[in-house]
C-alpha cells in the first residue's frame, strides 16, 4: 500500500504556475544564500495541527527539540492538545549505524499505549533517510497490531524547501487517510478546508458564517482537524484551498480521483473575505445559498464599516511596505488597503506567477513588488516615507532601525488577522502601533551625542 | 546526593528539553565579532536554530547554510556547497572568521570538512557537531575547542594581569558581562571566550548584517595564549580549558564548576586574592555579599518549605541547585537534557537525564520548577510555580539580561524564586 511519493511529480505540478517558469519546481536552494525552512518543516506546519494525532519525528533531535510548541495553532480538541507535544525518536550514533527501525516500532507502541491517538503521523528527517530506515514497513506493521492509521511521512529536509514538504504532507494523507472512512452523514453543502492551519484561530474568524450559511466543513487539512474527519473528505461537495500554493497538489488529485471541484480562496481583508464565502457558496452552486450569502456579506460588511470608522481618521495617509511569502503579498495587501492605507511594495519573493499578477492588480503600476525584500525593503523604506512594515519577527529590526512602526504577520504573530473579525483586530494592532511613541525615544541622541 | 540516573529508559522522548550540538556551536560562533557561521547540513538545520535563537534573544542571528539537499547528499564529498556557500556569502561582505560546523546529515555522510576549510580564502574553524550525539552545551564545549586549537598561536611568555575566561553556553550575556566586571574589580584585564556580552546583549546594532556583531575580537582569540591565567566555567569547558593549556605551558588554570551561591563565589574570590595578592575584594564585593547573606536569610522560610525541580543543560542545573540549596530550597529532582560527568556532583534527591514526560510523571515530587518555556504548561496544568531559565524562553523578554551568577546575581535570583513560591502558595489558597 505505501508507495513512496514521487518528488520529481509533485515538483512538477501542473496546476502550480511555477512551472511555466524556467526554473522548475519550487526546489532550488542555494547555500549561503537560504534562508527558509526546509520540507520536513513544511510538513509539520501542515500536519501538527491535527490535535488528536501523535506526530513522531524520526530524527535526530535537531528536527523537533528545536520547534515544538511553535506555533499558536489553536483546537477545540477536547482531549490532550498533541499539537502543542514533541515526540522523537532522538536518534543516536548507534541507531546510526544499526538502523532505527526497532526503535521507531518501539516509540510507536509506546505512544499508542500511553496517549491514546486517533492515528501516528511519522516524518522520516534527512539522518533517518539517508540510513534508509523503511518506515513504510514499520507504519504497516503497527498499523495491523493496533488498528488505527498509521501515517508515513516522506518529507526529509533535503529533498527541499517548505512548499514541497506540505505537498508530501499532502501526499501522505491523501495516499492514507483520505477515502478510508465513510462519514455518518452527508449533506449538499459538505466542503474540505485545505491550507488554513488556524493559526492563532484564523479559520475560526470565518466558520461561524459558513455554518450560518448551512455549509458544513467536513473536514479540515489541518486546522481544528481530526483524523476521523479527513478520512471521509472524499465525499464533500468542494474543496476550499486556503492557502494558494503549498498545498494544491492535494485539490487536484481529489478532483481527478474523486471529481470534487475545488477553489482557491484568502480570508484576510474585508474584499477577499466577501469575495470567498461568496465563492464557495458559487461552488455549491444553489441559487438560494447564493441568494442568502449575499445578504449575509452585506449585513458583515455594513457592520465592519460601522466598526471601522473610528480608524479611517488614522490610517488617512499612511503607507506601507508589506513583506511576508506566497498569497499573503496581495491578500495581505488588500486587507490594508481595506483599512484605507496605501501599500507602496510588496515583497513576491515567495510567490507564483498568480500570486504576482494578483499583487500587480491590487498594488497599481506604481507599486513595487519586491524580488530580494531583505536587501529592498529598508530602501522602499526610505524612498516611500512608509509608515509601517508588515513581516515576519526576522524583520523586526528592519523596523525598528528606520524607526517606524512594525507589525508581525508570520507565523508568530499571537492575534488572528483573518475574516472580518481578524480586519479588527490588525486595525487594532496597527493603530497601537502607529501611535506608540517607541520608535521616538529610542531614536534619541544621548546628552552627550552633539 | 540521591539517586542518579545518566540515560533515558524509553525509546523516545516526549516533549524534549534536549537541545542540538550544531546549535551550540552556532551560539558560540555568534560570540565572536564578524563571524560567519556557516551550519553545514539541510536548510531547515539553520532555519529552526535562526528562529529559535531569534526568538529567545529577540536579537537579529547570524547564520548561514550550506543547504545540502537530496542530490548533494548523495553525490557531493560536501567541499563543494560549503565553498559554494562561503562564495555567495563574501561576495557581499568580508567576514573575519568561518565557523563551519556540521550536522546530522553531514556526519551521517561523512564530509570532510577539514578538506574543505583549506579550499576557503577566509580564515575558518571547523568542528564535527553531529545532532545526535551531545546536546547544546556540548556542541558549545567543542566549538570553543576547536577555535583554540585552529585559531591560538603558542606562546611561552605571560602577562601577569591577563585572564581568559571560558563561559559555559547557559550563561546569559548579562552574566558574562557580571563574571568579567567581578574578575577586573581585581585589577586584572579579561577576555572572554565567547563573549556574548558584547554580541548577544540586546543593544542596537549599527546595521543587520549577515556576521555577528560584538563579540571576542579574532586577532584577541589569536593572542590568547599570552594570558597567565584561565578560568573555565562549567564542566563542559574543561576540554576547552586543556586546549588552551596546551598552547602556553606558563599558564595557571582556575576550573569551576559554576559560580553561583555563597560557597562557589567565595571560592572564585579566594582564588582571585591569591591570584593577584590583594588582602581584601574591592568594597563592592564585601557589600554584595552581606546581601546575598541577607537575602538567603529573608527567602529561606519560603524556600525552605518549597520542594523544587530544575531543569536544564548539565552546567547551568548543578549551579542552580546549589544556590537554591544554599537557601534551604529541597531540590527533589534535577533533569538535565544531557549526560555530563557534572551529574555526580550535583545536590539534589533525584538526579536524571530526561525529559518533561519524565516530570510530568514526578508531579507529586515538587512544588515549583526552574525551566525553559516548555515547562509551563506543566505548571500550568499541575498548579506549579515556575521559574523561567534556560533555553527556550520565547514568551519572555529580556532573557540576556537575567544574572544568576556571584554575590549579586544570587541575590536576585533567590528573591525571585521566593517570590514566585509564595505567589503559587497564596493563589493555591483561592
Amino acid at each position: 500500500m505505501a508507495t513512496k511519493p514521487k518528488i520529481r511529480e509533485l515538483l512538477d505540478e501542473s496546476a502550480c504556475a511555477h512551472n511555466k517558469t524556467k526554473t522548475a519546481g519550487c526546489n532550488k536552494t542555494v547555500p549561503g544564500a537560504t534562508t527558509g525552512g526546509c520540507a520536513f518543516e513544511g510538513s509539520q506546519i501542515s500536519l501538527f495541527p491535527y490535535a488528536d494525532a501523535a506526530h513522531l519525528v524520526h530524527g535526530p533531535i535537531t528536527c523537533v527539540g528545536a520547534s515544538w510548541e511553535t506555533r499558536l495553532t489553536r483546537t477545540s480538541w477536547q482531549g490532550r492538545d498533541m499539537t502543542q507535544m514533541g515526540f522523537t525518536t532522538g536518534i543516536s550514533t548507534n541507531d546510526v549505524v544499526f538502523g532505527g527501525e526497532e526503535k521507531l516500532r518501539q516509540s510507536i507502541d509506546y505512544i499508542v499505549g500511553h496517549y491514546a491517538p486517533q492515528a501516528v503521523f511519522v516524518y522520516s528527517t534527512c539522518v533517518t533517510a539517508m540510513i534508509g530506515d523503511d518506515i513504510d514497513a514499520v507504519c504497516r506493521q503497527a498499523q495491523q497490531d493496533h488498528g488505527i492509521p498509521m501515517v508515513p511521512v516522506h518529507a526529509p529536509g533535503f529533498v527541499g524547501g517548505k512548499n514541497l514538504g506540505s505537498r508530501l504532507a499532502g501526499e501522505a494523507v491523501l495516499t492514507h487517510l483520505i477515502g478510508t472512512l465513510e462519514p455518518e452523514e452527508t449533506t449538499p453543502f459538505d466542503i474540505n478546508l485545505i491550507g488554513d492551519y488556524n493559526v492563532t484561530g484564523d479559520m475560526w474568524q470565518y466558520a461561524p458564517l459558513l455554518k450560518e450559511l448551512g455549509i458544513r466543513i467536513l473536514s479540515t487539512l489541518s486546522g481544528d482537524g481530526r483524523v476521523a474527519r479527513i478520512r471521509t473528505a472524499h465525499r464533500a461537495h468542494l474543496n476550499v484551498l486556503v492557502c494558494a500554493k503549498s498545498l494544491i497538489s492535494l485539490p487536484r488529485k481529489l478532483k481527478e480521483k474523486y471529481g470534487i471541484p475545488f477553489i482557491s480562496v484568502s480570508f484576510y481583508g474585508k474584499r477577499d473575505t466577501s469575495a470567498s464565502i461568496l465563492a464557495i457558496a458559487e461552488g455549491l452552486g444553489d441559487a438560494d445559498l447564493i441568494a442568502r450569502t449575499k445578504q449575509l456579506i452585506a449585513r458583515e460588511e455594513a457592520r465592519l464599516e460601522e466598526r471601522l470608522a473610528p480608524y479611517r481618521e488614522i490610517f488617512r495617509g499612511k503607507k506601507a511596505v508589506l513583506n511576508t511569502g506566497g498569497n499573503k503579498s496581495w491578500s495581505i495587501a488588500s486587507a490594508l488597503q481595506d483599512l484605507g492605507i496605501e501599500v507602496v511594495a510588496t515583497s513576491v519573493k515567495k510567490s507564483t506567477q498568480v500570486d504576482k499578477e494578483k499583487a500587480r492588480k491590487y498594488l497599481g503600476e506604481k507599486g513595487v513588488l519586491m524580488t530580494n525584500p531583505g536587501a529592498e525593503q529598508a530602501k522602499i523604506i526610505d524612498q516611500t516615507g512608509a509608515d509601517l512594515l508588515l513581516a515576519g519577527g526576522r524583520s523586526l529590526y528592519t523596523a525598528i532601525k528606520k524607526k517606524i512602526a512594525f507589525a508581525d504577520v508570520n507565523q508568530e504573530k499571537k492575534k488572528s488577522y483573518g475574516g472580518y473579525e481578524g480586519l479588527l483586530n490588525l486595525a487594532e494592532d496597527l493603530k497601537n502601533a502607529l501611535e506608540n511613541p517607541v520608535f521616538k525615544n529610542v531614536a534619541r541622541r544621548a546628552p552627550w551625542e552633539k | 546526593m540521591g539517586e542518579i540516573s545518566h540515560k533515558i529508559e524509553k525509546p523516545l522522548q516526549i516533549n524534549p528539553i534536549r537541545l542540538s550540538q550544531p546549535m551550540g556551536a552556532a551560539l558560540a560562533f555568534l560570540g565572536i565579532d564578524g563571524c560567519m557561521p556557516l551550519m553545514h547540513g539541510g536548510m531547515g538545520c539553520t532555519s529552526f536554530t535562526k528562529v529559535f535563537l531569534t526568538r529567545h534573544f529577540c536579537e537579529p542571528i547570524a547564520i548561514q547554510t550550506t543547504a545540502v539537499t537530496d542530490v548533494t547528499a548523495i553525490l557531493d564529498g560536501g567541499d563543494s556547497s560549503i565553498v559554494e556557500a562561503v562564495h555567495n556569502i563574501t561576495k557581499k561582505v568580508t567576514p573575519s572568521l568561518v565557523g563551519l560546523h556540521t550536522t546530522g546529515l553531514t556526519e551521517t555522510k561523512g564530509d570532510d570538512i577539514r578538506g574543505a576549510a583549506k579550499q576557503v580564502d577566509f580564515p575558518m574553524v571547523y568542528v564535527h557537531t553531529a545532532d545526535y550525539e551531545g546536546g547544546l552545551e556540548s556542541g558549545w564545549g567543542k566549538t570553543v575547542k576547536a577555535i583554540i586549537e585552529q585559531l591560538v598561536e603558542e606562546r611561552s611568555q605571560v602577562q601577569s594581569d591577563k585572564v581568559v575566561l571560558l563561559p559555559h553556553v547557559s550563561m546569559q550575556p548579562i552574566e558574562v558581562e557580571k563574571l568579567k566586571d567581578f574578575i577586573a574589580l581585581f585589577g586584572l584585564e579579561v577576555v572572554a571566550l565567547p563573549d556574548l556580552s558584547t554580541s548577544l546583549d540586546g543593544h542596537l546594532g549599527e546595521k543587520q548584517s549577515a556576521l555577528s556583531s560584538g563579540g571576542v575580537k579574532v586577532e584577541a582569540i589569536v593572542s590568547m595564549a599570552d594570558a597567565a591565567t584561565v578560568i573555565s566555567v562549567g564542566a563542559s569547558m574543561q576540554l576547552s580549558a586543556e586546549a588552551l593549556l596546551k598552547k602556553n605551558a606558563a599558564m595557571r588554570h582556575i576550573h569551576m564548576d559554576h559560580v553561583q551561591g555563597l560557597v562557589a563565589t567565595d571560592a572564585l574570590v579566594e582564588q582571585l586574592l591569591a591570584l593577584t595578592g590583594m588582602e581584601q575584594p574591592p568594597a563592592s564585593v564585601v557589600r554584595w555579599r552581606k546581601r546575598l547573606q541577607d537575602v538567603m536569610l529573608d527567602s529561606h522560610f519560603s524556600l525552605g518549605q518549597t520542594r523544587v525541580m530544575v531543569t536544564g543543560e548539565p552546567d547551568f542545573v548543578a549551579g542552580a541547585c546549589e544556590l537554591l540549596s544554599e537557601a534551604g530550597a529541597r531540590i527533589s529532582v534535577a533533569l538535565s537534557t544531557v549526560d555530563s560527568p557534572q551529574l555526580e556532583a550535583i545536590n539534589a534527591a533525584k538526579v536524571m537525564v530526561g525529559d518533561l514526560e519524565d516530570a510530568e510523571k514526578l508531579q507529586a515530587e515538587y512544588d515549583l520548577i526552574v525551566g525553559s518555556m516548555h515547562a509551563e504548561a506543566l505548571a500550568h496544568r499541575f498548579g506549579k510555580a515556575l521559574v523561567l531559565r534556560g533555553f527556550p524562553c520565547w514568551e519572555i523578554v529580556g532573557n540576556q539580561l537575567k544574572n544568576d551568577l556571584l554575590y549579586e546575581g544570587g541575590a536576585y535570583f533567590l528573591c525571585e524564586t521566593a517570590n514566585a513560591a509564595e505567589a503559587m502558595r497564596m493563589g493555591s489558597h483561592d
